[in-house]
């Protein structure tokens, strides 16, 4: 039965070409459009280099301080991270790093911009970093405060020059101040803002001392790594109870607002506590969405009632011979799925050229969107979704159609 | 005969109302890309108001370790004084955070009298702004030197503050604050407008404050105007300078040029994206209304076969068609409009009304031309149906 209705959908598909190249068109289009949005969220949210252990991760990335006219929102200071996260049972390691701030050195003439970041030792031990060469800042080294750096690869390149030569033991200049080389990692792209730097520094040179600022804010955020998955939700229940016994620092403030949240959370915290992050971004995916699709579904309805409505003899005949109006319905919503599958396709590989380019164009550096099952499986929804949306109302204003009528066209 | 094209269409108004949806939306589509756009444009088409190329952005932290305030001064103008006797430096100043092109905005609200003016841009700048920046002043004058010693609270503000404060009238003199204010400040100067947030968006109200010797500390950048020319090799000797007097800071010298580059993409990014989209949107829905027209008038041969052979004219078989396609753009148009309508009405997003007319105005005009296009091609072909093969077919 199923392979009749193929037949015919190929025949169908055959016989009226420009209608056919139309349904094609908006489909491929619309899902290209799709496919490419959702690659692109998905290397930016769920690419977990370096951070491997999102399951056993928590991200401390704000704190927010809120009166009855001003609110102070950012990062945290070290004094903070130091004092209370190290007074918690659960977390196996926490992990401190300040945000990048960026600096200028002069090579040769050069001008060379630097993002840098500084460390704690357990940073190294919570994330995965790929080395190419050397090895992590070790934890003496921070307690001595020597000044050794870890690399990006894109700023080994830019500082030391292309010829493939080791880095490792030579020196690098940032804020006046000289660091050995130790280990050169895989670069991050810059959307992955709370990991990326070019160069990572022990958190013991920060130039000035580390907890002479007794505050909450600062420029520093923390991962908490549990020994567990199942421990993560205990962990975050002890930083939340942390929260409301803190002093408040001032008159103008009456509340004291931070979480530990998963990296997605932590990623899309509006840094308003009022009005979540994820509602944000989820509202405005869904109507950038709804917007691509509306219109080329609409399109496909209208075409394919025009099309439907050609074939009122045939349906004519069909039905004067008993078939079903289920039965009619069910062939057209399976046409016109395959025809949807046949714009699947197409629009799977033009979405591969499209990143192709947008790869090679170089945009945003090391972010490369690539076409992974999570992405397919994406497409493969949204062509049942889009494949039903546009064939059901079609099939059943047909199947409504008088046989008389029908059979007289 | 319009009477007549309506009928036509009410009968098969099942089949009409989805093209009409159809078109609908598209225009709700096309207006929004039409106002965003021209919104951009009128921006764009506006002067910066400074210049911006040569100018270098210096941004320091506060890290002496003195305490004396008298110091503290002394080592800032010291520096300044230094970085102006520098050869390839043409003037130089210190500059609060919200430098142009810089992702930093301090703002606050004026209440003058009762009329609030909310979102104006706070600068702190000193008497070497206005000529680091190359900006104009419209009328008064800038801050000098004398004016750090006085205790008189003067102030300047920006064109677009002047005339929402005070309209036409001559500002230089007058004073703005609410009757309670304890201090009230006097206009010195007004300076013309500067887009401090790119090409493309407008230029804010801005209160440009005189810097006093205590803000050295908080302030956080140095513009710097150096003459053309001037390479890699200087902004190095600039840096160690910084450097050398800033131990222990984080010292970063940015090119406002490259700044206005990185922060117009903020803008045409999405102007960008948005009209691919729309592109694509369109084509598809113009290929539909196509297709849907094209295969409407086939079946009506019959009909048109008929109307021929009593003597109707190709022209006018064609011209009803086409006729027949306008007028459902007009309905769609006239539920369209009525949405579109509501943003100037309502004032939504703050855009100045010109601009959702103009957008709607162009966004009309290329509806009529879409469906016009789309229709000229089946109707012409209906025009030259012989109408002996199509009543035979009947």
């Amino acid at each position: 039965m199923l392979k009749n209705y193929f037949k015919i959908a190929i025949a169908v598909l055959k016989r009226r070409k420009f209608f056919t190249f139309i349904s094609l068109f908006g489909i491929s289009f619309t899902l290209t459009i799709l496919l490419v949005l959702t690659a692109f969220i998905d290397k930016v949210v769920n690419d977990n280099y370096p951070d491997k252990k999102r399951d056993r991760s928590l991200y401390i990335n704000k704190i927010e301080l809120r009166g009855k006219e001003s609110m102070n929102s950012g990062p945290l200071s070290y004094y903070f991270l130091d004092h209370y996260l190290g007074k918690m049972k659960t977390p196996e390691k926490v992990a401190i790093s300040s945000g990048f701030n960026s600096t200028n050195t002069y090579v040769n003439n050069r001008k060379v911009v630097i993002n840098y970041k500084y460390t704690n030792a357990d940073f190294w031990e919570v994330l995965d970093y790929d080395f190419i060469e050397g090895k992590a800042i070790s934890r003496q080294q921070v307690t001595n405060g020597e000044r050794v750096t870890v690399i990006s690869e894109d700023m080994k390149k830019e500082y030391f020059g292309d010829d493939g030569a080791s880095a490792i033991g030579k020196y690098i200049e940032a804020d006046n101040v000289k660091y050995r080389v130790c280990g050169v990692v895989k670069s991050l792209p810059i959307t992955s803002y709370l990991l990326y730097a070019d160069i990572y520094l022990p958190i013991t040179t920060y130039k000035t001392k580390l907890d002479a600022d007794k505050g909450y804010m600062g420029n520093f955020t923390a991962i908490l790594l549990a020994k567990t998955p199942a421990d993560v939700a205990k962990m975050k229940i002890e930083y939340e109870a942390i929260i409301p016994k803190l002093p408040v620092p001032g008159k103008e403030w009456d509340h004291i607002y931070s979480h530990a949240d998963s990296y997605l959370e932590g990623y899309v915290r509006s840094g308003n506590e009022q009005r979540s992050g994820m509602t944000y971004a989820l509202t405005a995916i869904t109507l950038f969405a709804l917007f691509v699709m509306l219109l080329p579904t609409l399109n496909l309805v209208n075409v394919n009632i025009t099309r439907i409505m050609e074939r009122s003899s045939e349906i004519g005949v069909r039905k004067a011979f008993g078939a079903s109006s289920k039965t009619l319905v069910y062939q057209f919503i399976v046409e016109n799925l395959i025809l949807t599958f046949l714009g699947g396709i197409i629009g799977i590989v033009l979405s591969v050229v499209v990143m192709y380019f947008i790869n090679s164009a170089k945009f945003i550096a090391n972010l490369n969107l690539s076409l992974n099952f999570t992405v397919l499986g994406y497409a493969i929804v949204t062509c049942v979704f889009f494949g039903l949306l546009s064939g059901v109302y079609p099939a059943w204003r047909m199947s409504k159609l008088n046989i008389v009528a029908a059979l007289k066209a | 005969m319009f009477r007549h094209l309506f009928k036509m269409i009410w009968n098969k108004k099942k089949q009409n109302s989805l093209l009409i949806v159809e078109i609908l939306l598209s225009f709700l589509v096309i207006f929004a890309v039409f106002t965003f756009a021209i919104n951009s444009y009128n921006n764009y088409a506006k002067p910066m108001g400074f210049n911006y190329k040569q100018v270098w952005a210096i941004s320091y932290n506060h890290t002496l370790e003195t305490k004396n305030s008298d110091s503290v001064v002394l080592v800032y103008e010291n520096l300044l004084r230094n970085i102006k006797s520098m050869p390839q430096v043409v003037d130089a100043g210190y500059a609060s955070g919200n430098i142009p092109f810089a992702n930093n905005h301090m703002s606050t609200g004026i209440d003058n009298n009762g009329h609030k003016v909310d979102n104006v841009n706070n600068f702190f700048m000193d008497e070497n702004y206005i000529n680091v920046m190359g900006a104009k002043m419209i009328a008064g004058r800038w801050y000098n030197k004398a004016d750090g010693g006085s205790k008189a609270n003067i102030i300047v503000i920006n064109r677009k503050l002047k005339e929402e404060l005070f309209g036409n009238t001559d500002a230089i003199g007058r004073t703005f604050g609410n009757n309670d204010d304890k201090n009230k400040r006097k206009v010195i100067g007004v300076i013309d407008d500067i887009k401090t947030d790119g090409d493309y968006q407008q230029a804010p109200y801005g209160l440009y404050n005189r810097h006093d010797t205590a803000a050295y500390k908080w302030m956080g950048k140095i513009l710097v105007k150096v003459s053309p020319g001037t390479d890699a090799a200087f902004e190095a000797k600039l840096y160690k300078l910084m450097a050398n007097t800033f131990k222990n800071s984080n010292i970063e010298i940015e090119h406002l040029d490259n700044k206005l580059t990185a922060y117009n993409k903020i803008t045409l990014v999405p102007l960008i994206i948005l009209s691919i989209v729309a592109a694509f949107l369109i084509i598809n829905v113009a290929l539909g209304i196509f297709g849907v027209l094209w295969y409407n008038i086939n079946k009506r041969r019959g009909e048109i076969g008929l109307r021929r052979a009593i003597g109707a004219p190709g022209s006018s078989v064609s011209g009803q068609l086409v006729g027949e396609a306008l007028i459902l753009a007009t309905l769609s148009l006239i539920i369209g409009a009525f949405f579109a309508v509501q943003f100037p009405l309502l004032n939504v997003f703050d855009l100045p009304a010109v601009v959702y007319l103009g957008a709607m105005l162009l966004a009309v005009i290329f509806i009529y031309l879409l469906v016009l296009v789309c229709s000229l091609y089946p109707g012409k072909q209906a025009a030259a149906i012989y109408p002996a093969v199509a009543l035979h077919e009947e």
